[in-house]
């Protein structure tokens, strides 16, 4: 394997970062247009606010611009392994709720679950490249789903799409971000301070 | 003593004289000037339905001595009404800024309170010292998904009120418009316009927020604009102007991914390149041509053109003229 920083392994990373932002903006569109179909189908109101939602990785950071490469690329990969187990809890949810009844959303969330689970294999990628190789998953499986009413639910469901809508997004910037010429995966790039 | 007092307008307002007795003798005066013994009720001057013009110094003076016993600055004026309040980023993703102002003036002095909350933490609005109807706040957090709420109150003399703005950290993103929009004709190229910019300077980090563009242009004879959507990229060949039209032209900007656009910029204004006559004979011939787009250019007399470069888009005739002729051809605008 190349060197992380050999002229190949940047053009090899360069390259995955490209995809990479063009596979999470599709992903966000696709989460916006899944939202809308949610709130619809769950009878929710699309501005009701719902409390910090357990075990959904929250895509808020502080001191976002300090982190390394490698940080980037490591919570990312946390959050998008935890994005992929709660939409197949929520997709066999909505089977079990609704059946066949309700195609399009059993088929809007399968086809978010499918990025989510490519996005994830694309992180892991970029973080063999950086020669760390990304974290087993042993040991780490998913949350056992919490005891909730029909209506809990769907307000987590509401909770997991809106955090992955912004997890999508960051998750632009951050590839925007290791992308960078001459930045290594554990140096941590500045900002220019504006005027 | 002297002091301030403020009344509504409409209002009845009742002036003592100090301690004076409710019948001494007593004189009043309006900036100087004295006040008739009509608006006296014994020592007491006596306002009614106050208004604007009102407002100055009132004195009253003891009657024989002209002591001066009492000074009052009345300001007339009204309680605020429902300030309007406005949220902005446009240098995402260092911050925002709120700015505000009252609808209707209340010819008294408003101070002006705001508070920022994001969740459970209270945030410092760190007031502007220009103007001074703006605060500015960091971000502490990025891709947050809970919301910013922000109560503008206003409080004067008179009475108090308040406005309240809820919403994303996404939903205000707002660059400012490109800057040094240029554009300039392209030599040869009778149809062509070259235009640039640059991303504007209070946009932090275009590389890692990169900016898109909107460009629009028209000949100043139409209404009509044509619009290009440039997803990178700080430069547009315009290559279906109207020959020899004047043109303006701007450019607007958004984050790439979040936001909304910025206002137009300054609009700038260009003529694509036309090639200058030769020479003018005796035998000059007008003809229109009608065609689907429009055509207009001055072929030297000694020259022969088919050039494609010098001729009309979709729609369009070429047309070769031979030495020794000079004829100007006008197109028609199809609209």
């Amino acid at each position: 394997m190349a060197a992380a920083d050999s002229p190949s392994a940047a053009l090899r990373r360069r390259d995955l970062c490209s995809r990479g932002i063009r596979l999470a903006g599709k992903m966000r569109s696709d989460v916006v247009d899944l939202l809308d179909i949610y709130v619809e189908r769950q009878g929710l109101d699309a501005s009701a606010g719902v409390a910090a939602v357990e075990g959904v990785p929250v895509a808020a950071a502080e001191r976002w611009d300090e982190q390394t490469g490698t940080q980037r690329l490591l919570e990312n990969l946390a959050a998008y392994r935890a994005f992929r187990s709660l939409l197949a809890q929520m997709l066999e949810e909505q089977r079990e709720q609704l059946g066949d009844a309700d195609a399009a959303l059993g088929q809007a969330l399968a086809a978010v679950l499918l990025q989510v689970s490519a996005f994830a294999y694309h992180l892991e990628e970029l973080l063999r490249l950086e020669s760390r190789g990304p974290p087993s998953e042993e040991g780490a499986g998913p949350p056992p789903p919490p005891n909730l009413g029909l209506f809990e639910r769907k307000l987590r469901g509401l909770g997991v799409l809106r955090e992955l809508a912004q997890w999508a997004v960051r998750s632009m910037r951050d590839l925007r971000q290791l992308a960078k010429p001459g930045l290594g995966s554990s140096s941590a790039p500045s900002l220019t301070e504006s005027p | 003593d002297s002091h301030i007092q403020y009344e509504r307008v409409g209002a009845d307002v009742t002036m003592k004289c100090g301690s004076m007795d409710w019948d001494a003798a007593v004189t009043w005066t309006a900036n100087g000037t004295d006040i008739d013994e009509s608006h006296l009720n014994g020592s007491y001057l006596i306002l009614k339905n106050v208004d604007l013009t009102q407002s100055g110094q009132y004195s009253c003076y003891e009657g024989s001595s002209w002591h001066l016993k009492y000074q009052t600055y009345l300001r007339v004026g009204i309680p605020p009404k429902e300030p309007v309040l406005m949220c902005r980023s446009n240098n995402y993703p260092k911050g925002f800024y709120c700015s505000w102002h009252l609808p209707t003036p209340t010819y008294i002095p408003n101070s002006f309170n705001i508070s920022v909350i994001h969740g459970t933490r209270e945030m410092v609005c760190e007031k502007d010292v220009f103007p001074k109807n703006r605060c500015h706040i960091r971000y502490l957090q990025l891709f947050s998904t809970v919301k910013y709420k922000v109560t503008l109150t206003v409080t004067n003399a008179l009475g108090k009120n308040s406005t309240t703005l809820t919403f994303d950290e996404f939903a205000i993103v707002k660059p400012d418009p490109p800057e040094s929009v240029v554009a300039k004709p392209v030599p040869n190229n009778p149809r062509r316009l070259e235009v640039s910019w640059q991303n504007p300077s209070s946009w932090p980090d275009p590389e890692s927020f990169p900016l898109k563009f909107f460009l629009r242009y028209r000949p100043l004879i139409l209404d009509q604009w044509q619009h290009v959507e440039l997803s990178d990229g700080t430069s547009h060949t315009i290559t279906d102007a109207y020959a020899g039209k004047e043109y303006i032209i701007q450019v607007a900007a958004k984050d790439n991914d979040i936001g909304t656009w910025s206002d137009w910029s300054v609009a700038v204004h260009a003529t694509p390149w036309t090639e200058e006559p030769k020479h003018l004979t005796t035998e000059a011939q007008v003809t229109e041509t009608t065609s689907a787009s429009t055509s207009s250019f001055m072929p030297p007399p000694t020259t022969k053109i088919c050039d494609k470069g010098a001729v009309v888009g979709s729609g369009a005739v070429a047309v070769c003229w031979t030495a020794g002729l000079v004829l100007a051809a006008y197109g028609v605008l199809f609209i």
